[in-house]
């Protein structure tokens, strides 16, 4: 499977490689988001203390021992800063990956068997999303509790419904094409046709979609950290450390500045290299934005 | 000179700046009631042409030198209020597709009394019963009722006379038409072609009538000129022209043509009768069912009986021609066959043991020895999958192949088609259209079947590429004697490949029998305008000693004769 969608995307590579090159925006979103996982991977390297270590005395101001000073309670903000997106974006990219297997799975299987299994996967969808994600999120945590585990799960959840209504549209296009005949006249099993002869046809739109909700889960994660939902104390997390400072943004701006900037860098870059790689492969990546 | 182009050049960029030429360097020239042809294959430029005769080009596209006057006056230096007073009264278009060129939210009426409002600035009762005169004109029934009608509650001929219709209601002095019968029923075509005829007598309109189709174009043009690649190869009057071309491609083209006058293929073995038939159908009867299973590849007419009583024989090496038009029944009864639908009434025995269920509960190697290829040769191919994955597949499934030997019989049969073996890492889009088709083809005769079934595999091909892949078809059915139910709605195509033929009308049969006799002398009404449609008319002017021209390809298969044929 993995060799014919790297062989399908070699063929129609060059040109949107060409394209993406030849695109400002889309260079700085990927420059972005590159330097993020650069930084997320090598910060437990490069950081001077650790980061829930007591280094110094609370609030201490940028300076040689601190480069960026210190927070509330004496910790080097520097390395909390450089460590606060990585728990982060592993949720993120777990629970997204999560999202997208069994979207992908479940979508397909709507949109090959029809009639029954797909009422009951578009309904149960539709249920999902007449739910508001926050509402969902806000009865989860609290009913299964505050861990690493279940935030993956919800946000699993939260994007899993998006991803299925556009695997199955797309793959209702494919359906009355004729090499799908064929495989039926073959006498492929359903699993053997949804992996060859669909799949690869959804693979393109799958990464659109991967990126997509990655960056709006990102965004989801950092406000439940916020909000005191998502990762706990004394984890170094920019939503927390946001929701840490915010009570001296009069006194000290730069401990909510700073976490925002690296939270929106992370966030735009993701939207700018989605949508410029997108364009580059002839998809439509606003079309998933809008069912969030 | 009432049309007139010089020197035109019409370029399209490929986004990295380079221009191609579509159109490089037509020059052409109509007069006052005059008709001129434009013949070619797809991607000759032909359709470019004639936006820009209308001084419109796609976007992507612009016209990069030469002119196009009309009465002497440049249309292109004119400014885009100047060319939109042009269009529509002096020059019209009828495009090919009648369905995408009506608005669908709109009534036939509106549509055609917006044109005269806005250009002949008509009341709206005036409009009203021009437009209603303009459809009687085109021999529309009961135009005052069409008017009121949307176009999906049309014919696809209907629409395209409302198409013709609206292009006329500004009376406009040339009229150009874009493979406007392309997407219809030949018998439909011909009645379009009279319409076109007819109202060319009538109005005095010049004709630029553009098509893949020579015999449409002999049909209505007084000249023709053959595009290719962008150049015009060959002008002259159409008689002439068909009669001694003087351009190779012309020849090739005229060659190309399957005509319903070739002598239909001999095929040397056993009498039918003598020996037991691969497939014998007795009674079949197939009702869309209301409700029922879901079969997404084919289009549900729900209770609507699509067969009704059909017998045949098919024996081995044979083939069986099923000839009808859109709704005849004729796809149906291949889903049936395949598998595709589960059957309905009626016996179907392959090799004498019959045919019950859909192909998920036949056998393996019952769906091995059924074998099916289909009309559009893009959809028929996994565009994600290479050929060779394509080819290896059934290789593996029927016969257990491991990768390796699948990929050596796949490189192979790719050979036996024609193709080089390297293309097994190519991915369908990067093929050209007769080129998919001999894939799906090969696919087909991968599985060794003992029954192949094409339903309509060269309608979405060129005349030149539909040659060569059914000379292919031919070829291989006689080294291999592998039975075929050959379903087309193209009578010369018919006859060049199948010895027996059966016509449909509505699910029934209307004529059967030896395709020679049946061709010859045709029992049912229907079947002679079938013939009348599909009479090739350039023939009949053909000079007795035409040069003969070696062939693009040489393969004929037995008992297709080459020599014999007009050329």
């Amino acid at each position: 499977m993995y060799r014919s969608i790297s062989g399908a995307v070699s063929g129609a590579m060059p040109k949107a490689l060409r394209q993406i090159l030849r695109t400002p925006m889309t260079m700085i979103g990927i420059v972005l988001v590159l330097a993020h996982v650069i930084v997320a991977l090598c910060a437990p390297w490069v950081i001077p203390y650790g980061p829930s270590q007591l280094a110094g005395m609370p609030f201490e101001p940028p300076g040689d021992r601190f480069l960026l000073g210190t927070d509330v309670l004496g910790r080097d903000y520097l390395s909390r800063l450089l460590m606060g997106g990585r728990i982060t974006m592993t949720v993120a990219l777990v629970g997204v990956l999560i999202a997208i297997v069994a979207g992908a799975f479940l979508g397909l299987c709507a949109a090959w068997f029809g009639g029954l299994a797909d009422e009951i996967i578009m309904r149960l969808v539709d249920t999902k999303v007449a739910i508001p994600s926050i509402l969902l999120v806000g009865v989860l945590i609290p009913g299964f509790g505050q861990s690493v585990g279940v935030l993956i799960f919800v946000i699993a959840l939260v994007y899993v419904a998006g991803v299925i209504r556009t695997v199955r549209a797309q793959a209702l296009t494919i359906l009355p094409q004729s090499f799908v005949a064929a495989a039926v006249l073959r006498g492929e099993s359903s699993l053997s046709i949804m992996l060859r002869e669909f799949l690869p046809n959804v693979a393109d739109l799958l990464c659109v979609e991967f990126a997509i909700r990655m960056s709006s889960a990102i965004l989801l994660v950092s406000s439940l950290s916020f909000l005191g939902l998502g990762i706990s104390p004394p984890t170094p997390d920019w939503g927390l450390m946001v929701s840490e400072g915010v009570g001296f943004i009069h006194t000290d701006p730069w401990l909510v500045i700073y976490p925002s900037i690296a939270l929106c860098t992370l966030v735009v870059g993701l939207n700018l290299a989605t949508e410029g790689v997108a364009n580059a492969l002839g998809l439509d990546a606003a079309r998933g934005m809008v069912k969030g | 000179m009432l049309l007139e182009t010089t020197d035109l050049r019409i370029g399209y960029g490929d986004g990295e700046g380079a221009m191609k030429l579509a159109v490089d360097g037509v020059s052409l020239s109509l007069d006052t009631g005059q008709t001129l042809g434009i013949a070619g294959e797809s991607g000759c430029g032909k359709s470019t042409l004639a936006r820009a005769l209308m001084a419109y080009t796609r976007p992507g596209s612009r016209i990069t030198g030469g002119q196009v006057r009309i009465d002497g006056q440049d249309i292109l230096a004119l400014p885009e209020a100047g060319r939109r007073a042009i269009r529509g009264r002096r020059i019209a278009m009828v495009p090919q597709n009648p369905l995408s060129s009506l608005t669908f939210h709109m009534t036939i009426g509106a549509q055609i009394d917006e044109i005269l409002r806005r250009h002949e600035g008509l009341s709206k009762a005036a409009a009203r019963a021009r437009s209603i005169e303009l459809l009687a004109a085109t021999a529309m029934p009961d135009p005052a009722a069409v008017h009121r009608r949307y176009p999906h509650e049309l014919s696809g001929g209907q629409r395209q006379r409302v198409v013709i219709a609206a292009a006329l209601a500004c009376r406009p002095d040339i009229l150009v038409l874009d493979e406007p019968t392309t997407a219809l029923d030949k018998t439909t075509e011909l009645k379009v072609l009279k319409l076109v005829s007819d109202l060319r007598d009538r109005f005095g309109t010049a004709l630029i009538y553009i098509s893949h189709d020579l015999n449409v174009i002999a049909r209505v043009c007084e000249r023709i000129c053959v595009m290719r690649d962008g150049k015009v190869v060959e002008t002259g009057a159409t008689r002439a022209t068909f009669a001694a071309p003087r351009d190779a491609y012309t020849r090739m083209l005229l060659r190309a043509v399957p005509r319903t006058t070739d002598p239909s293929p001999v095929r040397p073995g056993p009498t039918p009768g003598d020996t037991q038939p691969v497939l014998r159908v007795e009674n079949l009867n197939y009702r869309y069912a209301a409700g029922g299973l879901a079969l997404p590849f084919l289009p549900r007419r729900k209770g609507v009986l699509a067969v009704r009583d059909l017998s045949f024989d098919i024996h081995a090496g044979r083939t069986l021609g099923l000839v009808g038009e859109s709704g005849s029944g004729k796809s149906t009864v291949a889903a049936v066959i395949s598998g595709l639908l589960p059957p309905g009434g009626g016996i179907v025995r392959f090799c004498g043991t019959p045919l019950r269920a859909a192909a998920s509960r036949r056998s393996a190697d019952l769906r091995r020895r059924i074998q099916m290829v289909f009309q559009d040769p893009l959809s028929s191919l996994n565009p994600r999958l290479s050929v060779g994955r394509i080819l290896m597949r059934p290789l593996r499934i029927f016969f257990g192949m491991n990768p390796i030997e699948a990929r050596a019989e796949a490189g192979r049969l790719l050979e036996r088609f024609e193709m080089p073996v390297a293309m097994l890492d190519r991915f369908p889009r990067q093929l050209s259209g007769g080129q998919q088709q001999r894939v799906a083809l090969a696919r087909a005769f991968a599985a060794r079947p003992d029954l192949i079934i094409c339903d309509e595999v060269t309608s979405a091909l060129d005349v030149s590429v539909q040659d060569h892949v059914l000379d292919l078809l031919l070829s291989m059915q006689a080294e291999t004697g592998t039975a075929c139910l050959f379903i087309s709605h193209d009578l010369g195509v018919i006859k060049r490949v199948a010895d027996h033929v059966i016509v449909l009308q509505n699910g029934e049969v209307r004529d059967a029998g030896p395709t020679d006799a049946v061709f010859a002398a045709p029992r049912h009404p229907y079947t002679r305008l079938l013939l009348e449609a599909a009479r090739s008319v350039i023939d009949t002017p053909l000079s007795p000693t035409p040069a003969p021209e070696p062939a693009p390809h040489t393969d004929a298969a037995p008992g297709t004769n080459r020599g014999d044929r007009h050329a």
